[in-house]
């Protein structure tokens, strides 16, 4: 298990002596924190690895900062990073990633929901030449109907739109190469969509069945609400995707609806005059000029949209997060689920 | 560098009262906080305060003098301030009477555990009228932003150095400084303090003065809201008018099918396609803003880490550390666009 693989290359930012960093988002888990750092540690010494834990306290309004922060005067291993106020999982995870110093990059939740016991068994998958190795909590410990299934509809949807078809992107437990997931933007609620986002630079992806316990202490923090906002973020993750792999087409695209509706329009109009010798119809004809207007905007907004994209500060990052896993003559493989039968569970 | 505990920026606009009258009030409240302080004057554009204040300033006062090149607006006037401030805390009066200075020493203590001190005039005088309008301004902005502030017209203020270097204003957004600071993730508290005596605005307010406030508020609402997320925004615009769109296409089709109304005649086609076509801009909109966020993400990082821990012992980021960014990598007092021109 020594030999973690390593990630050469400019983009990696690792130091030499910190092979896996293990980055836990937390915010307001008070009563977890001791419990998932004694987990973290008892599931990692048998390993040897060189490994540091970093916590990232969301902001919490609890005790929570002030137990993670007492952690690392006796166990080196520990880093807290402390945000200045609540920003959400995304950002934090963010923020984890910013300061880990690992090759590989292990994300989780703080509630113990995860098993960090898995935490192997994503390296060794790593090993077997994977950038990206997701968890799939296939017997999900949360309640039916307001987790389990909207969850099941999202992932289905996510992985049928992004063409990622993972079976469970909300679970946190995934591992990273350092270098791949350093150059992918994280912002608002993306964490959700790292696999899609990273499919943008071709790594390989592999999924793999995890542990999933009930929750111990505390309270969930999801709800039902999130569906609406889920669904609009998809669609960003679509467009942004979609940009990438054909710039002002996917607009385009978009557009074409509205011309079909309008040349539809302006041809029952056209057909009712001459052919059928009714009077002109002002609504319909005029149905035909909204949805033509509306095809022309939206080729305009996909040049402007172009232009965006062409000229974005992050460019040169983008065009190397594009092209760096191509050039090294990389295969885009679907996810896969690795080891079904090498579940010890 | 930090050659005083507390820098003082006034901010000389519109409104003004007695100039010396205010100037010496304010020094008596100072003093009695016990710190060393200085005293900056920003006259924003060409004033006639600015004669009064050189004779304050020859007769020996203690005041700095920063003289704009013509009027950019309070909030202009206050960054110009504070990037010619060596204070290691800034704090904003206002060129008029506001508040009691016998109560500068409770918002300083009040400065020992907070980012940003706002003060409060608690009791306030004022007609009925005047409250209202104060009172509906604060709701809407707490139903908009989830803060909620009292006095944001209040020009007292005391914040830290970080605070001015991680804020941006301009203009007259300066009412907005607090609520920008709490989005930041600064502390900010409310504190409050008496009423001046001689704190009357005389003037009337205009129709503009409250359209320029609720564009504040739409500012703000975009800024703290939605600036990561601009599909959202645009997105629960948009879905409204598409829902309704769709909803009047499905009325007419169901009439057309079932009760044989023609849709050649009906004018309430073109208004249920204009909702449509209005919702998918809107949509269009917002997807070009995500692409905007996008192309620019490494370069929004929209978190601030207050504190690293490590086994090494803890490791205080600076705060302008953890945004990497020129603007506040750059020392307090060099910001590039501000002139450092004081004038005697």
């Amino acid at each position: 298990m020594s030999d973690v693989p390593r990630c050469d290359g400019p983009g990696g930012g690792a130091r030499d002596d910190v092979e896996l960093s293990v980055i836990v988002p937390l915010y307001n888990e008070e009563a977890n924190v001791r419990p998932l750092w004694e987990a973290i540690r008892t599931a990692l010494a048998p390993t040897g690895l060189a490994y540091e834990v970093l916590l990232v306290d969301d902001g919490s309004s609890d005790g929570t900062f002030a137990e993670a922060a007492a952690l690392p005067a006796a166990h080196p291993e520990v880093r807290v990073v402390k945000l200045r106020r609540n920003y959400g999982q995304t950002a934090a995870m963010a923020a984890g990633i910013e300061h880990a110093r690992g090759r590989v990059l292990v994300t989780m939740d703080g509630d113990l929901q995860n098993d960090p016991l898995d935490i192997p068994r994503f390296l060794a998958t790593m090993e077997e030449g994977y950038d990206i190795v997701v968890g799939w909590r296939h017997d999900r410990k949360d309640k039916l109907w307001t987790r389990k299934v909207p969850s099941r509809i999202a992932n289905a949807l996510i992985g049928k739109v992004t063409g990622v078809p993972i079976r469970d992107n909300g679970c946190s437990l995934k591992a990273y190469r350092a270098e791949v997931i350093k150059k992918i933007p994280l912002y608002s609620e993306m964490h959700r969509f790292i696999p899609a986002m990273a499919s943008l630079a071709g790594p390989r992806l592999a999924e793999i069945k995890v542990r999933h316990h009930a929750r111990r202490y505390g309270a969930s923090k999801y709800g039902l609400s999130r569906v609406y906002r889920v669904l609009l973020d998809l669609l960003a993750v679509k467009t942004i995707i979609g940009f990438a792999s054909r710039p002002a087409g996917w607009f385009a695209l978009l557009a074409l609806p509205a011309l079909l509706i309008s040349a539809a329009s302006v041809g029952a109009s056209l057909y009712r005059v001459l052919a059928l010798d009714q009077p002109f119809s002002t609504p319909i004809a005029g149905v035909g000029v909204l949805f033509g207007a509306l095809a022309l905007f939206l080729i305009m907004i996909g040049m402007i949209g172009e232009l965006v994209y062409k000229t974005g500060d992050s460019r040169e990052d983008r065009m190397s997060m594009l092209t760096a896993e191509r050039t090294a003559g990389a295969v885009r493989m679907p996810a896969r689920v690795v080891d079904e039968t090498r579940d010890a569970l | 560098m930090r050659r005083v505990e507390l820098s003082v920026v006034i901010p000389v606009g519109k409104r003004v009262d007695d100039i010396e009258a205010l100037h010496h009030d304010y020094r008596r409240g100072l003093d009695r906080c016990g710190l060393t302080y200085e005293m900056i004057y920003v006259l924003d554009g060409d004033r006639e305060e600015g004669r009064q204040l050189a004779r304050l300033r020859a007769d020996g006062e203690p005041l700095e003098i920063v003289k704009l090149g013509r009027s950019f607006g309070e909030a202009t006037a206050l960054m110009v301030g504070f990037a010619n401030a060596d204070g290691a805390r800034l704090m904003t009066l206002p060129a008029y009477f506001q508040v009691d200075s016998n109560e500068f020493p409770k918002l300083v203590a009040a400065a020992a555990d907070a980012d940003l001190v706002v003060a409060r005039r608690w009791p306030r005088r004022g007609g009925r009228f005047e409250r209202l309008r104060r009172d509906g301004f604060h709701a809407l902005l707490r139903a908009i932003t989830r803060q909620s502030f009292r006095d944001l017209g209040c020009g007292v203020r005391i914040m830290s150095r970080r605070v001015a270097n991680e804020i941006t204003i301009y203009g007259d957004q300066h009412r907005l400084l607090p609520v920008l600071a709490a989005q930041q993730g600064f502390a900010v508290r409310e504190v409050d303090v008496a009423q001046s005596a001689q704190d009357e605005f005389r003037g009337r307010y205009r129709l503009r003065e409250y359209v320029h406030r609720l564009l504040d508020l739409f500012t703000v609402f975009f800024l703290t809201r939605f600036t990561k997320k601009p599909l959202r925004f645009f997105g629960m615009i948009g879905s409204a008018t598409v829902a309704l769109g769709g909803l009047f296409i499905g009325i007419l089709i169901v009439q057309r099918m079932l009760f044989d109304m023609p849709l050649a005649d009906r004018p309430a086609l073109l208004l249920s396609s204009l909702l449509l076509v209005l919702g998918v801009q809107l949509f269009a909109l917002g997807l070009l803003g995500e692409l905007i966020i996008f192309t620019h993400a490494k370069d929004l990082k929209e978190y601030k880490v207050a504190d690293v821990i490590e086994a090494r012992g803890r490791r205080k980021e600076p705060g302008d550390e953890s945004t990497q960014d020129a603007a506040s990598a750059a020392g307090p007092s060099d910001y590039p666009d501000y002139p450092r021109a004081t004038s005697g």
